[in-house]
């Protein structure tokens, strides 16, 4: 947001979000960092145990400055104010250093929490809630399976009641920075003899319960941002259990509305001119000199257009929210054109920069990054929900087609599983 | 298109949507094809009155928007056009009155404006390949001679050319860019009809066999016109563009129902992955497509220092997503879609000409290559 615009907005708050702007603009300038330079990205390894450390004691800051879960009830600790406020405090804050936990800051703040607070019970918020604010609990997803990624409901991790305890077992995957979290939402079959949605309950599991093992998995390009989990017998207190027993999906339904963006105050912002043209893949052309070449000068403005595009798009849809026109489905078409055009994008990397850009000197510090962008792109269209996830989405809610015949939904878990072992393709 | 639209904005778009609907619905552009006009009788009167060809025209010389902001409001017309891929010359009668309005001469514009703006004369934009691109045999000049200039070559496609009243020509030459206002009457002009992949409107070649011309017929500084030609080429793309929008956002309606009410195998092909993972696609590719021209829209309206970037990007995009569209719908329509009697092959006609028209796509990436610099051979 430039100054213009902040002034702008400045005009159109009422006199109790200026006044909020103001004593939040004091107090940042007295507590918090000033930022150098642009925030920039950071890739799983700069995320060290200091930096954690780091990170948590400007997440403490924030909760005793009463800046902390600005959204959030106030008998959870939050200070029970609405959006504009948390979003007046983001803007105001753009100069500042704010507690990055990397994959963790969506997960704990925008996915998980935000999701118990619908569903789980007084007691536990009042007694976890706060500790999140404080910067002592970052929650992972503990929700993918190696046998149930799209078909979430389809989860296999079994937690058996034990009198006031409960006993889990089974294996997660694909959990994000699983290994710097404290712990992780953790979805698993409580019933398996009812149809697969009604058997599904969610609890919370310490990182470091006993019978918890995580591992970092090592990604294709060589860093490693996931885990999987192996739970053997973990016990979990039924207190720490976050919805009815059974009554999982809906929680379900939820987090994945807060997964696609809902709620998170860099939503809506408008959309900029088309800035430089794609400055990756010019600087691979004029390294492998073809900037005069036809052939690539067509690709680089198609990527350049399309670059543009996604964030029309983003900030069209952004405006559909707050115009109320919001159906949905909707929000899965940002989604999906960084799904298919991601990779389309990196692949174009390849064959602008060619042989000359998939290698490079040893101590060439930029010679790795078209090769490694390249592996990592496709991730764009499976992390988060696939593209034919999102094409079934649109189809479905956006489009209003009917669902494939579903041949899961209404017998019990166990027959499921059976069934799936010995599919003819006969009904 | 554009979200949030004002409620008087919404009424102009059910005016044009309504008189669309009694005067030239989908069906008498289907009657129309291979008659000598391309428009029922009074049409262009019509539109005239419901200020089709005034939202560009400054209130003082008689127009006037809706808005205060005239492109905008005039993209909601070309959208509702494009729905029901109406004919006659709309981008070229509002690019003419806008350039009448920014660069012509106070006799200009109380001899031609007040005609145009009603529909009572027809006027179209004919332009060389100094404007727009290469396209085999285009080239129109204009050499200084005595007191005027002689204008020759030729100019092709020009949509709504076919008994125009007056013809804007921009024109190359060795002094420079030029433009110039002329009746199409006038000796040594000659209009012919062109056979062409889109029946749905008619579209001329233009030849100037030594025109001459008289100074006073000059839009502009002779010789110092480029910024003209830029800006109206700015007008015509957002208008064409919007307009592919509208027929893209209606076919794909018309597709979508047929997925639904088509039943193979014992039920809606929309609900087989595979159609409906086509149609979801699809509407990607519409969604971005409204998104992007909006934005074009917007940046020309406001006169950014980067409209010529955002039209040639939204330009470029939307005339490649409008014929992937087109081309999914077909397929989506499969046997019946591959008949003359089915409306498909109109939209995919219609998409895919305006999509070459006003520069090809591959001249507007260049075009943009050239916004930022990148260094030519």
């Amino acid at each position: 947001m430039t100054t213009d615009d902040r002034t702008r907005a400045d005009e159109t708050e009422d006199e109790a979000l200026r006044a909020y702007r103001r004593t939040a603009r004091a107090w940042l300038s007295e507590h918090m960092p000033r930022r150098d330079g642009a925030d920039q990205g950071h890739d799983v390894d700069y995320y060290t145990p200091e930096v954690m450390a780091t990170n948590r004691a400007l997440q403490r800051r924030l909760f005793e400055g009463g800046y902390a879960g600005i959204t959030w009830p106030k008998e959870h600790g939050g200070q029970g104010l609405p959006g504009a406020y948390e979003w007046a405090f983001v803007d105001e804050a753009a100069d500042f250093v704010l507690p990055d936990f990397g994959a963790l800051t969506i997960t704990t703040f925008y996915v998980c929490v935000p999701t118990m607070l619908a569903y789980a019970s007084p007691e536990f918020l009042r007694r976890f809630v706060p500790k999140v604010l404080a910067g002592d609990e970052l929650v992972c997803q503990f929700f993918s399976e190696p046998s149930s990624g799209s078909d979430l409901a389809g989860a296999r991790t079994r937690a058996t009641r034990d009198g006031e305890q409960w006993i889990l077992n089974g294996q997660k995957i694909w959990s994000t920075f699983a290994h710097l979290a404290d712990s992780g939402m953790c979805l698993a079959r409580t019933d398996w003899d009812v149809p697969k949605h009604q058997g599904l309950t969610w609890f919370l599991v310490p990182c470091l319960a006993p019978g918890v093992t995580i591992r970092p998995i090592k990604q294709i390009n060589e860093v490693a941002e996931f885990c999987e989990e192996f739970f053997d017998n973990v016990v979990v207190p039924d207190a720490d259990r976050l919805c009815e027993v059974n009554a999982g999906w809906a929680v379900t339904q939820t987090m994945f509305v807060m997964e696609r963006g809902a709620g998170r105050p860099e939503d809506g912002n408008p959309l900029e001119g088309p800035g430089p043209l794609a400055p990756d893949l010019v600087q691979l052309a004029r390294r492998a000199g073809r900037l005069d070449d036809p052939i690539v000068r067509q690709e680089l403005a198609r990527a350049h257009t399309a670059d543009f595009v996604a964030k029309a798009l983003g900030a069209r849809i952004a405006q559909m929210g707050e115009l109320g026109l919001l159906t949905p489905g909707v929000a899965s078409y940002v989604k999906l054109f960084r799904g298919t055009y991601g990779p389309r994008r990196a692949r174009l990397a390849v064959e602008i920069g060619g042989a000359g850009a998939m290698t490079w000197d040893g101590d060439d510090p930029d010679g790795p990054e078209p090769a490694l962008t390249y592996l990592r792109a496709r991730g764009a269209a499976i992390a988060g929900g696939t593209n034919e996830t999102q094409r079934n989405v649109i189809g479905e809610r956006a489009l209003g087609l009917p669902r494939e015949p579903s041949f899961d939904t209404r017998k019990p878990f166990n027959e499921v599983l059976r069934d799936a072992q010995n599919w003819t393709g006969k009904v | 298109m554009e979200l949030g639209l004002s409620s008087d904005q919404e009424l102009l778009r059910e005016t044009a949507a309504r008189f669309i609907d009694a005067t030239c619905p989908l069906p008498m552009v289907r009657e129309l094809i291979g008659s000598e006009s391309d428009l029922p009788a009074g049409y262009l009167g019509r539109a005239g009155e419901l200020g089709w060809f005034a939202l560009l025209v400054p209130e003082e010389l008689g127009g006037g928007s809706v808005s205060g902001e005239g492109l905008r409001d005039l993209a909601i017309i070309a959208e509702e056009r494009g729905r029901a891929l109406q004919p006659g010359p709309f981008v070229g009668m509002n690019v003419v009155a806008a350039a009448l309005s920014t660069a012509g001469t106070p006799e200009q514009q109380a001899r031609i404006l007040p005609c145009i703006r009603a529909g009572e004369a027809t006027a179209t934009w004919v332009f060389g390949d100094a404007v727009a691109g290469p396209v085999p045999g285009v080239s129109v000049t204009a050499t200084p001679q005595g007191e005027g200039f002689t204008i020759s070559g030729q100019a092709r496609p020009v949509p709504g050319a076919l008994g125009a009243d007056w013809l804007l020509v921009s024109t190359d030459g060795d002094n420079g860019v030029s433009q110039f206002m002329v009746d199409a009457i006038s000796p040594g002009i000659t209009v012919t009809p062109l056979e062409a992949l889109d029946v749905t409107q008619r579209y001329g070649s233009v030849s100037f066999d030594d025109v001459v011309v008289p100074v006073t017929s000059a839009i502009g500084h002779p010789g110092g016109a480029d910024r003209d030609v830029e800006v109206q080429l700015q007008l015509a793309c957002v208008l064409s563009t919007t307009e592919t929008v509208g027929a893209m956002d209606a076919l794909f309606e018309l597709t979508r129902r047929y997925a639904l009410d088509r039943t193979a195998f014992g039920r809606p092909i929309g609900s087989f992955q595979a159609v409906k993972h086509q149609l979801a696609d699809l509407s990607l590719a519409l969604e971005a497509s409204k998104a992007v021209a909006a934005a074009a829209v917007r940046a020309v309206q406001e006169d950014r220092k980067e409209a010529g970037e955002v039209v040639s990007m939204a330009k470029s995009w939307v005339a490649d997503a409008g014929i992937d569209l087109a081309q999914g719908c077909a397929q989506v329509f499969a046997g019946i879609g591959f008949t003359w009697e089915h409306d498909l092959h109109l939209f995919l006609r219609r998409i895919t000409m305006n999509g070459v028209l006003f520069g090809q796509p591959d001249w507007h990436r260049e075009r943009i290559c050239r916004a930022h610099g990148l260094s030519q051979r």
